[in-house]
């Protein structure tokens, strides 16, 4: 066919427009939101890792394994060394304990490092024979210059920096002591690494991701005893959270669209099939089978999906650059460029979307040949339960591709399931609840009449906006929740500093002094560290236990922290509420997730062994954190009478400012020298920076739903077209005027509005619970709100866009109307 | 011209089921026989069953009871698809309200059936059946670009396409003023001579009826043969 001929066919077809319109606008919605969603994801990755300075850590007691760095060089993958052991330097004759961090010329492979060296700014590690100081170590050595000797075992280094920002502060923010930055050639020279030194040896990995992925599945299968791996996804607790809920809000999201994009081809497929269906009759007394019929028809629709991926892919495309040029700002240059898997992504959408046309592609073989004589027979009869799976099939497809979640993936598929079957079941007893209402006068009659003339069309109708409506208020709802709870979770004034290794007989002086300071604290907790030794009485073995983390977890000491109260973010989820009655004996509290890893819930009896000494008691609950809040939180936390006899120090978090911090410093160097102050306001800002980039791609793949959402009310207006086009052609020609014809249409279209919004309002509530509960963990209730939006704006905007796409039919002659039947 | 028996209908009954329930008797025992060349009329009143008999005789419809052959192949028992191929090229069709296929232009209108068929040189087939209904300066034109009077001549040209041993007409002048619809049964007459095909013309015209063979009346769901 010649491009004429293509544009004079789709001239007089308007159904196969509408599809193409369909097919391009999902395909576009799917393309942009798909790889701006792998941008953003790419780029949070990014940040994640350059948060470990790596996109994989390999973190091992002994020196790191050769063949690590032989399979590294295979793989053509970014390596680096580092190695990290308390010791100890002297000052002024007096030990200062220090954690020296030894890197090699590479680090950071991700983020940057940030150093002063004299005038200079360096960002690379340091060179043989010097140091870098962290800015706690110049205030333990009372230093505020550079340059000084330092020895060091059997080195002799010169202070040579001092660290303003280092990407991977340690493996914890529980390592409190003064950090010195050296050379890994140094180190391994030091004499200080030996089979008794608490050295970590870690290597670093940097590289394209299925690289990364095909390295950690090579070196798991190796790991020797005693190490671990680290991924960005594991990094951090605090970090991971936000990671994970952004990305699982994308997802969602995405699906949204591409789903709504199904179901408006499912609409105008339905369109198509009605307006080939009188072509197909005469074709059919002309000599055609059913089924070259539908080939016929499958053909045009092929060509037709294949055209509309094209156009799609390319606006996709374009869609995602200007998604990029609003927020790509937000994520500096670490936004990777889109890859050209996104054509072949598309067509591929397309080609599942088609299958969406089968239900109504499947009556083409059931017209009859006898409609040319009689045309009351209607179109073909219901479609066949094969074509209907089939598209439930590509339904359940496209759920599954589109979201790894597997628990996302069922909500999702039960939501979509439970939007059919309430919107015709429920839709239908609402129209039988109206049908009386038919018999009266003025224009609610009439458009109540016009909703009951074909009841089987109206419920097409409305199972199209309410997924629309579900979808979009489902969005709304758990992407309002997903916001605020990350902006709740960081507060203004969140704690930015943890002070440590405050001494009991210091205690409470200087809790006086933070109160009269005005300074916010989270509350002083004793803590000391222990090795959790035995569970219910039976002695503890890491090779209990499968799960890599659980091993981990009992090989390692833990932070126990002691208080009558709980941390003001922790909720008890089981056992007894934790107050001194409750735990005469003694009792801990324990993290949720860490009991469930563990096996361990209250009443069962866990023992530490606390610098030589037993500590046992029972568990008196479990307890959930938030451990983005920056509070102080421990896994374990006895009641305060555990502690006697330990020998614990307090530690506290605190929001300072520069003046209120510079006090402290000073208080601390006058008062309390062995307490020490530990900055985390570059994670802070690190952590809130991803949050509000997360905002931003959320704010804006969310309106890609929102045009999907109104192409699906497009389609779904369009498929009552024909039917109203000869209506309002007949009510015309009995002598309505415009005004009458037009209040009546958009009294129909509210009332299918308001149906549909508060079909949608009662389905998104329940499912953004469940969603909101399961995956993203936040609380969401009724919300009024949501249903006042779904009831109104359903009603106004079905009345908007009917109005819209039905306008011309009240400017077309009615003769001309009758005449085209 | 030897004679052949294209249409034979014995005992032919059909009844469907009325909104309320009970059973609606349209035809009663209807027996008829078309012959080669032969030009039919079936007249009766609006609701009389015309069109259901046409649409049963074409096989776009099965009988309640009774026997219908078409170009002597027995309908019983084919389904939709058999019954098509049956049709293919054989049979021609013109309807009251012209059912051109509002995408194509009327040449692909006319080649329609030619193509469906495997005719080879398809076009030029059908660029003389247009030219033949005087309609050769409108090849390019949509079906909304044409008068009522062309669209149906385009209907003409398409059913005489491939020489169709029948060809059935459902009131083909039902759509246009007197004095159109003259030309177009002078012409329907004219393209049906020369083709020599059997027509089964359904009207209630009576003048219209007269110009054929043969005359049937339907009334009560029977059929009688008036001339």
């Amino acid at each position: 066919m010649s491009s004429r001929a293509i544009v004079r066919y789709l001239q007089q077809n308007k159904a196969l427009v509408l599809l193409l319109l369909a097919i391009g606008i999902g395909v576009t919605a799917l393309t942009s939101v798909a790889f701006f969603v792998d941008r953003v994801d790419r780029a949070l990755l990014l940040q994640g890792a350059a948060l470990m300075a790596a996109d994989l850590v390999i973190e091992q007691s002994g020196e790191v394994t050769p063949q690590w760095q032989e399979r590294a060089e295979q793989l053509d993958l970014q390596y680096s060394y580092q190695v990290s052991f308390p010791s100890v330097i002297f000052h002024n004759d007096a030990p200062v304990l220090v954690q020296v961090k030894a890197v090699d010329e590479n680090y950071p492979l991700r983020g940057t490092l940030k150093v002063s060296a004299g005038q200079d700014q360096v960002d690379t590690g340091p060179e043989r024979e010097q140091a870098y100081g962290s800015q706690t170590l110049f205030g333990a050595l009372g230093l505020d210059q550079q340059g000084r000797q330092i020895p060091l075992g059997n080195l002799v280094l010169t202070l040579a920096g001092r660290v303003n920002h280092e990407p991977d502060i340690g493996g914890s923010l529980f390592q409190f002591a003064p950090r010195l930055m050296i050379n890994y050639q140094d180190a391994l020279e030091s004499g200080l690494l030996t089979a008794a030194s608490r050295a970590r040896y870690r290597f670093l990995l940097a590289g394209p991701a299925d690289k990364i992925g095909q390295y950690r599945r090579w070196v798991e299968a190796r790991l020797p005893p005693g190490s671990r791996i680290m991924s960005v996804e594991n990094a951090r607790p605090e970090m991971r959270l936000a990671l994970e809920r952004g990305r699982r809000f994308l997802d969602l999201a995405a699906l949204c669209a591409s789903l709504l994009a199904g179901i408006a081809i499912m609409l105008s497929a339905r369109q198509y099939v009605n307006q080939a269906t009188d072509a197909v009759a005469v074709m059919r007394t002309l000599g055609m089978t059913g089924g070259q019929a539908l080939y016929h028809h499958f053909r045009e629709l092929l060509g037709t999906v294949l055209l509309g991926a094209a156009l799609g892919v390319g606006a996709g495309y374009l869609g995602q650059e200007i998604l990029y040029l609003l927020v790509g700002d937000w994520f500096g240059e670490q936004l990777p460029p889109p890859g050209l898997r996104s054509i072949g992504l598309g067509f591929s959408y397309a080609l599942i979307l088609l299958l969406f046309s089968l239900p109504a592609l499947m009556r083409i073989r059931q017209i009859s040949p006898l409609r040319v004589l009689r045309r009351d027979l209607g179109s073909a009869d219901a479609s066949t339960l094969v074509s209907w799976l089939v598209a439930a099939g590509a339904f359940s497809l496209l759920v599954i591709w589109q979201v790894e979640d597997q628990s996302l993936a069922l909500i999702m598929l039960s939501m979509v399931a439970g939007v059919v079957l309430v919107s015709i079941g429920l839709g239908w007893l609402l129209l039988l609840l109206i049908r009386p209402y038919k018999g009266r006068g003025g224009s609610l009659g009439i458009g109540v009449a016009a909703l009951t003339r074909n009841t089987g069309l109206t419920l097409w109708q409305i199972m199209g906006f309410t997924m629309g409506i579900t979808m979009l208020l489902l969005l709304a709802l758990v992407r309002t929740d997903l916001l605020e709870t990350w902006h709740d979770s960081l507060p203004a004034r969140a704690p930015n500093h943890f002070l440590i290794n405050v001494q009991p007989a210091e205690k409470a002086d200087l809790q006086r002094w933070l109160e009269s300071k005005q300074i916010p604290n989270s509350g002083m907790y004793a803590t000391v560290r222990g090795r959790l030794t035995h569970i219910r009485g039976k002695s503890v073995d890491p090779s209990d236990y499968q799960e890599e983390r659980a091993r981990r977890l009992v090989s390692r000491e833990f932070s126990l922290g002691f208080s009558n109260t709980l941390q003001t973010d922790n909720e008890i989820v089981s056992g007894a509420p934790w107050k001194p009655g409750v735990f005469p004996q003694g009792g801990f509290s324990v993290e949720v997730k860490l009991a469930e890893r563990l096996g361990i819930k209250p009443g069962d009896s866990l023992t530490f062994n606390v610098a030589g000494q037993p500590l046992n008691a029972e568990i008196v609950n479990l307890r959930t954190v938030s451990w983005d809040s920056f509070n102080v939180n421990f896994f374990v936390q006895g009641n305060a009478s555990l502690k006697s006899g330990l020998p614990t120090a307090y530690i506290t978090s605190l929001y300072l400012d520069e003046n209120s911090r510079a006090a402290l410093v000073r208080k601390l160097a006058s008062d309390y020298p062995a307490a020490s102050l530990l900055d985390v306001r570059p994670m802070i800002d690190r952590i809130r920076q991803v949050m509000d980039k997360g905002a931003m791609a959320v704010e804006s793949v969310f309106l890609f739903t929102l045009l999907a959402a109104v192409l699906v009310t497009l389609s779904a207006v369009q498929i009552s077209r024909a039917e109203r086009a000869r209506e309002i052609a007949i009510l015309r020609s009995l002598g309505a005027s415009r005004q009458l014809v037009m209040s009546n249409m958009l009294i129909e279209f509210g009332l299918i509005g308001l149906i549909s919004g508060g079909l949608g309002a009662l389905l998104a509530n329940i499912t953004g619970q469940i969603i909101a509960h399961r995956l993203f963990d936040l609380a969401s209730g009724f919300n009024m709100v949501l249903w006042i939006t779904g009831l109104a704006g359903g009603a106004l905007g079905m009345i908007v866009v009917g109005y819209f796409a039905m306008r011309s039919l009240l400017n077309t002659s009615p003769m001309h109307v009758l005449q085209s039947r | 011209m030897e004679t052949e028996n294209l249409i034979s209908a014995t005992s032919v009954t059909k009844a469907i089921q009325a909104p309320d329930g009970t059973l609606l008797r349209i035809l009663r025992g209807v027996d008829l026989n078309v012959n080669s060349g032969e030009a039919v009329a079936l007249l009766g009143a609006s609701g009389s069953g015309k069109s259901t008999l046409l649409g049963l005789l074409a096989g776009l419809d099965q009988p309640s009871a009774g026997e219908i052959l078409l170009l002597g192949e027995k309908m019983a028992g084919l389904d939709e698809d058999e019954c098509a191929r049956l049709r293919l090229g054989r049979v021609g069709f013109v309807f009251q309200s012209f059912q051109l296929l509002p995408g194509m232009t009327a040449l692909e209108n006319v080649a329609l059936p030619l193509k469906m068929a495997k005719v080879r040189g398809f076009k030029n087939q059908a660029s003389q059946l247009l030219a033949e209904v005087g309609l050769s300066e409108r090849s390019d034109h949509l079906p909304i670009q044409l008068s009522g009077g062309e669209q149906q001549r385009v209907a003409l040209a398409r059913a005489f396409a491939g020489d169709p041993s029948v060809l059935f007409a459902d009131e083909p002048t039902g759509n246009l003023d007197p004095k159109t619809g003259g030309q177009i049964i002078d012409l329907l007459f004219a393209l049906r001579d020369r083709c020599g095909t059997a027509l089964i013309l359904v009207t209630h015209d009576e003048v219209l009826a007269g110009r054929c063979d043969k005359v049937f009346r339907l009334e009560d769901g029977k059929l009688r043969q008036a001339s």
